[in-house]
């Protein structure tokens, strides 16, 4: 299945004009977004907070999408590039400290603790990737989207975003 | 390729989130419709339609008919001109003037064009409108890009008929100016260019960035423009005076005029992106966000015009202005 194609049929069904049905949009989307956040950050209630933030600047724009029903998540996931993209850039301005006692704390006994789920180790291995990359997988594995559609949102070509991956996979797997 | 083990930090949302947010989303649209009833911002917004309306006058359809026209107009600076809503109300209740028919007689088709069409990234709405389109690399704390519109490109007529204004003139009691007979019969084919419209969004309020390539309108030779824009500046209930001495110190061949309703909002000139813009902004924008005004950049460069307005303040659409690129 792709991530266009996961809409649910009775929303894809309906004509741009028509009022779509928000409540199974709303389900069929949020373990997405959510999920880009899970991957794209390290703390899970900050990718609730961004999740919360996200849905809330669509919902009040959302009688504005009207043209292609179809490309409703391409669109969600741009405001929550934008989202993730303004939170990063305000910790760098605001917060270098916590973000070099982040760092500091990646090697403690208590994370190697943390890690013995697989999760966890793969949240690992995640910090680890420079932003672009984990962007990239973030979108991919974790809100599901298609090489076109991170093409689309990202501004790279779809086979250059199909190498980066799978550069970024291969490589994580010889960590794993 | 292997990749299942990325697979692994998937979850779902916990439902008590899941069933919290929806509850948040639903209660947000209650504060939006308030927001949309505050006068002052739906002023502003109506300057902002007014602007882009003016983006409708456009070359390509008026070069189609050159031979036809000698002077142009081209946008290059904005200025604004003070008018006093309550002394327009009480001109125009004076006269029995059913104005948009009046108006609607002149213009083919009367049907409005069709809806403005949205796009989830800004090169899908670049290609769509024709141009670049231009983002602020500085954006208010908690503002992210939430939409982009393009308006459809269309068409429409408008037809002069002297005898029309004038007989609206009269029935105002202005009857100390004359109706230029240069416009009377001509008809003006307007091509309204691709209008893009992005939406910033900080969860409470809006801002929008209006882009659209620079109009250009086509007058029928050897009409004076000056005497044109008298007769707008006295419908807008200007005095006599006031009207004539604003109408003759305007460059008509490059500025745009915005009326500003004297006693709610404030505009001046300033600086964008070495150009000559125009800020507007009422009276009653609160330290912070939340109150009930707003502001409004209007400016052109490099053959394109822009307005950025929202309910913020003047020095946060002035700096997002500076930072389009």
């Amino acid at each position: 299945m792709t991530f266009e194609t996961n809409l649910p049929a009775e929303f894809l069904s309906q004509s741009a004009a028509s009022a779509p049905d928000w409540a199974a949009v709303y389900a069929e989307q949020l373990p997405r977004v959510y999920n880009f956040f899970r991957y794209r950050l390290r703390d899970d209630a900050l990718a609730e907070d961004l999740t919360a933030t996200t849905f809330e600047k669509a919902w009040r724009s959302r009688e504005s999408y009207r043209r292609d029903l179809a490309g409703f998540a391409t669109w969600l996931l741009a405001i929550a590039r934008n989202v993730a993209t303004d939170h990063l850039r305000g910790r760098r301005v605001h917060a270098p400290l916590e973000e070099a006692e982040e760092v500091r704390a990646s090697g403690t006994p208590e994370d190697d603790n943390a890690r013995e789920s697989d999760g966890e180790r793969l949240r690992a291995l995640l910090a680890q990737l420079p932003d672009r990359e984990r962007e990239l997988i973030s979108l991919k594995y974790g809100a599901g989207a298609t090489n076109r559609a991170i093409a689309k949102l990202t501004g790279l070509s779809e086979s250059n975003v199909g190498t980066i991956v799978h550069r970024v996979v291969e490589a994580l797997r010889r960590d794993w | 390729m292997n990749d299942q083990f990325l697979n692994s930090l998937r979850r779902d949302p916990a439902p008590a989130f899941a069933r919290q947010l929806k509850s948040r989303l639903q209660a947000l649209d209650a504060p939006a419709v308030a927001e949309r009833r505050s006068p002052m911002w739906r002023w502003l917004a109506t300057a902002a339609s007014v602007v882009a309306l003016s983006f409708a006058f456009t070359l390509p359809a008026v070069r189609s008919a050159a031979e036809a026209f000698l002077d142009y107009f081209r946008v290059v600076n904005f200025a604004g001109v003070a008018f006093d809503p309550q002394r327009m109300a009480q001109l125009w209740s004076s006269a029995s003037i059913d104005l948009s028919t009046l108006i609607g007689q002149q213009v083919t088709p009367a049907a409005p064009p069709a809806p403005p069409v949205a796009y989830s990234t800004l090169d899908e709405a670049s290609a769509a409108a024709g141009i670049r389109l231009r983002t602020p690399t500085w954006l208010p704390q908690g503002f992210t890009l939430t939409s982009i519109e393009v308006g459809a490109e269309h068409d429409f007529s408008v037809r002069g008929d002297t005898a029309k204004v004038q007989t609206v003139l009269d029935a105002l009691g202005i009857t100390d100016i004359t109706v230029p007979h240069e416009l009377d019969g001509e008809t003006v084919t307007i091509q309204v260019p691709p209008v893009a419209r992005l939406v910033y969004d900080d969860g409470q309020h809006q801002v929008t960035l209006t882009q659209a390539r620079s109009p250009v309108i086509a007058f029928p030779a050897g009409v004076d423009v000056a005497t044109i824009a008298e007769i707008g500046l006295r419908l807008l209930g200007l005095e006599r005076a006031e009207a004539y001495r604003f109408a003759q110190s305007i460059d008509w061949r490059s500025t745009l005029l915005v009326p500003v309703p004297a006693a709610a909002a404030t505009f001046h000139q300033v600086e964008v992106q070495s150009g000559t813009g125009l800020v507007i902004e009422s009276g009653q924008v609160r330290e912070g966000l939340g109150g009930r005004g707003g502001s409004l950049v209007l400016w052109s460069n490099a053959d394109m015009v822009y307005a950025l307005g929202g309910p913020v303040r003047s020095t946060d659409t002035l700096q997002m202005a500076q930072s389009v690129q």
